[in-house]
């Protein structure tokens, strides 16, 4: 069987487990798939940017978190909106904070454009800690809907839909090359006709549009946020983590990245509880994969890029100012 | 048909227009006062030693580097100072003296990606042409990094082939090449002539600049020193001097 064909059958097999999932497990097993699905549509939302730009984001939280508060706000007492109402608000409100914070940021490379992006995310935990119509640091409720299929479905369609944006824009249109070209040499693509300026706003437009969506379902699923539950650093720590072990800039590397580690997560959990071993866990992941698993899981597994790790020593370079990123 | 058979001298308006052209690197001259013409279906040459300023040029003809002051005209548009998209947009291309590569795509996508941007309709035949053109089938799946430094060059050579511009600007793009590519690449260039492309091309190889070039332009510390036929260049006493050195 030719590999196309049985990646096809493997993505069907998985579409039809996963649609058929609530039926076949309890309700504390569908909320760890929830939860799984949700963190690989993160991850491939962060991956957007930073696999496939070569921008490595540290503040994607943000958009996540602004996702969330708008859809908690517009559910509120007061105006009561619909929850799929509130799903456009999110992405335009999410858009606009988008395109004012990356038409200045996106000038910068590397360790600078990580630490303006990181800065905004500390921007908006502390707005959203002062500030009265966010409930401050005591967060906001929203109105309790406790159906575990509904979130699950839900999860599973945003997920599906981010992937298959995804693989539509990035793997398969010539917008896909123009965000390729210029991560790995912006000069040149220039020199082609691309404008990087533009392309790279459109990739962290829609980078950050998708996190919101998770952000409003997130918000609606756990019927109650708070500034760090939902713009904390750990959540853009995390996404990192998940896309460098299942394979920077690859398509499916996010996807095994999130439900992996979210699984350990969740099995840490069970034995030991609410403790900082996970973090210990992420701090340790880093350093194995840059040493050991480049490509990631999915690296593993492709034949082009099975060897060499380039994607991420051309983040990791441009990220500490050039040269490669990797210990040879 | 080679390339020296093919000769022709530019015709009418010139399609590059370089006047005053001033460009400092902190107290470095690096262009000081260039004017030049290139002629439409011209292929010119610019020699010079190292350090004299001919990759600035090229940089700021294409707008990777934006002029101190001095005038640019490209087929009748004023470009010093746009933005280097905006410049290849109009129907310039180049290549970099050290190639640049879009390391992690595969030496199709590389093609691809010079044709996404105004090109787009046929880029695949064109793509499937070019590699033809410049013999790159074997390895159109393999990713550009993993290419010779030679097949880096034919491969860069191909994105510009790809654009169909109608002026070129090639840096080098013989320097350290097996003879077997350089003659490649001189056959590509002879095709692009025949397309009506105009082609101003830096090079070391006085063998190539002879046999492909229509006219020589010889620059010296940031100017302008020469310019003119090979035959009377090579004669010239100030070139002699600026490349052998001056006696003692």
């Amino acid at each position: 069987m030719k590999p196309r064909w049985a990646v096809f059958l493997l993505l069907i097999a998985a579409i039809v487990v996963l649609a058929l999932l609530p039926m076949l497990v309890n309700n504390y097993w569908l909320r760890i798939a929830t939860g799984a699905l949700m963190w690989a549509g993160l991850a491939c939302s962060w991956n957007m940017l930073g696999g496939y730009a070569g921008y490595i984001n540290f503040g994607h939280s943000a958009f996540f978190g602004l996702g969330a508060y708008v859809t908690a706000l517009l559910m509120g007492d007061r105006l009561a909106w619909p929850f799929f109402a509130t799903l456009p608000a999110g992405i335009v409100v999410t858009a606009l904070f988008a395109i004012i914070i990356g038409a200045p940021t996106l000038r910068l490379r590397g360790a600078y454009f990580a630490i303006a992006t990181w800065a905004f995310a500390e921007v908006l935990i502390q707005f959203a800690s002062v500030m009265d119509f966010t409930g401050g640091i005591g967060g906001i409720g929203l109105p309790p809907f406790l159906d575990e299929r509904f979130f699950y479905f839900a999860m599973f369609g945003a997920a599906a839909l981010t992937y298959l944006i995804t693989w539509a824009l990035f793997e398969r249109s010539r917008f896909g090359l123009k965000v390729k070209a210029l991560r790995d040499h912006e000069p040149a693509a220039e020199a082609i006709g691309i404008n990087t300026s533009l392309v790279k706003l459109q990739t962290f437009v829609l980078s950050a549009v998708t996190a919101s969506v998770f952000g409003a379902i997130f918000a609606y699923w756990v019927t109650f946020i708070n500034p760090k539950s939902v713009f904390g650093g750990d959540i853009t720590d995390q996404m990192v983590v998940m896309v460098l072990l299942g394979g920077l800039g690859s398509l499916w590397g996010p996807a095994l990245g999130g439900v992996a580690l979210f699984v350990v997560n969740r099995i840490i959990w069970m034995y030991w509880g609410d403790t900082a071993f996970y973090i210990a866990i992420l701090g340790a992941a880093i350093v194995l994969v840059v040493l050991f698993l480049p490509n990631g899981i999915a690296g593993m597994f492709s034949r082009r890029v099975a060897k060499s790790g380039a994607v991420l020593d051309k983040a990791v370079g441009n990220l500490v100012g050039g040269g490669p990123g990797r210990p040879s | 048909m080679s390339a020296a058979e093919g000769k022709t001298a530019g015709t009418g308006e010139p399609i590059l227009v370089v006047r005053e052209l001033h460009c400092h690197f902190g107290g470095i001259k690096a262009v000081n006062g260039v004017s030049l013409d290139v002629g439409r279906r011209e292929i010119a040459g610019l020699i010079g030693p190292n350090g004299s300023g001919k990759s600035t040029l090229f940089n700021l003809i294409s707008g990777t580097v934006t002029p101190d002051r001095g005038q640019i005209r490209f087929d009748g548009h004023e470009i010093g100072g746009r933005k280097a998209h905006a410049i290849a947009r109009l129907g310039l291309a180049r290549t970099f003296q050290i190639p640049a590569m879009f390391d992690n795509m595969s030496v199709t996508e590389n093609l691809l990606a010079a044709a996404a941007e105004g090109h787009w309709q046929g880029a695949r035949e064109r793509a499937a042409d070019t590699l033809a053109l410049l013999k790159l089938e074997h390895v159109a799946d393999n990713r550009a990094s993993d290419l010779s430094g030679g097949q880096q060059k034919l491969l860069e050579f191909g994105r510009v082939v790809m654009r169909q511009a109608s002026l070129i600007l090639l840096d080098e793009v013989t320097a350290g090449v097996h003879p077997n590519i350089r003659k490649i690449i001189v056959e590509a260039i002879a095709r692009l002539r025949e397309r009506g492309t105009t082609v101003l091309v830096i090079e070391h190889d006085m063998e190539m600049v002879r046999n492909v070039c229509d006219r020589i332009i010889v620059m010296d510390a940031g100017r302008v020193v020469a310019t003119g036929p090979f035959n009377n260049i090579v004669r010239n006493s100030e070139v002699m001097q600026t490349y052998l050195g001056r006696p003692q």
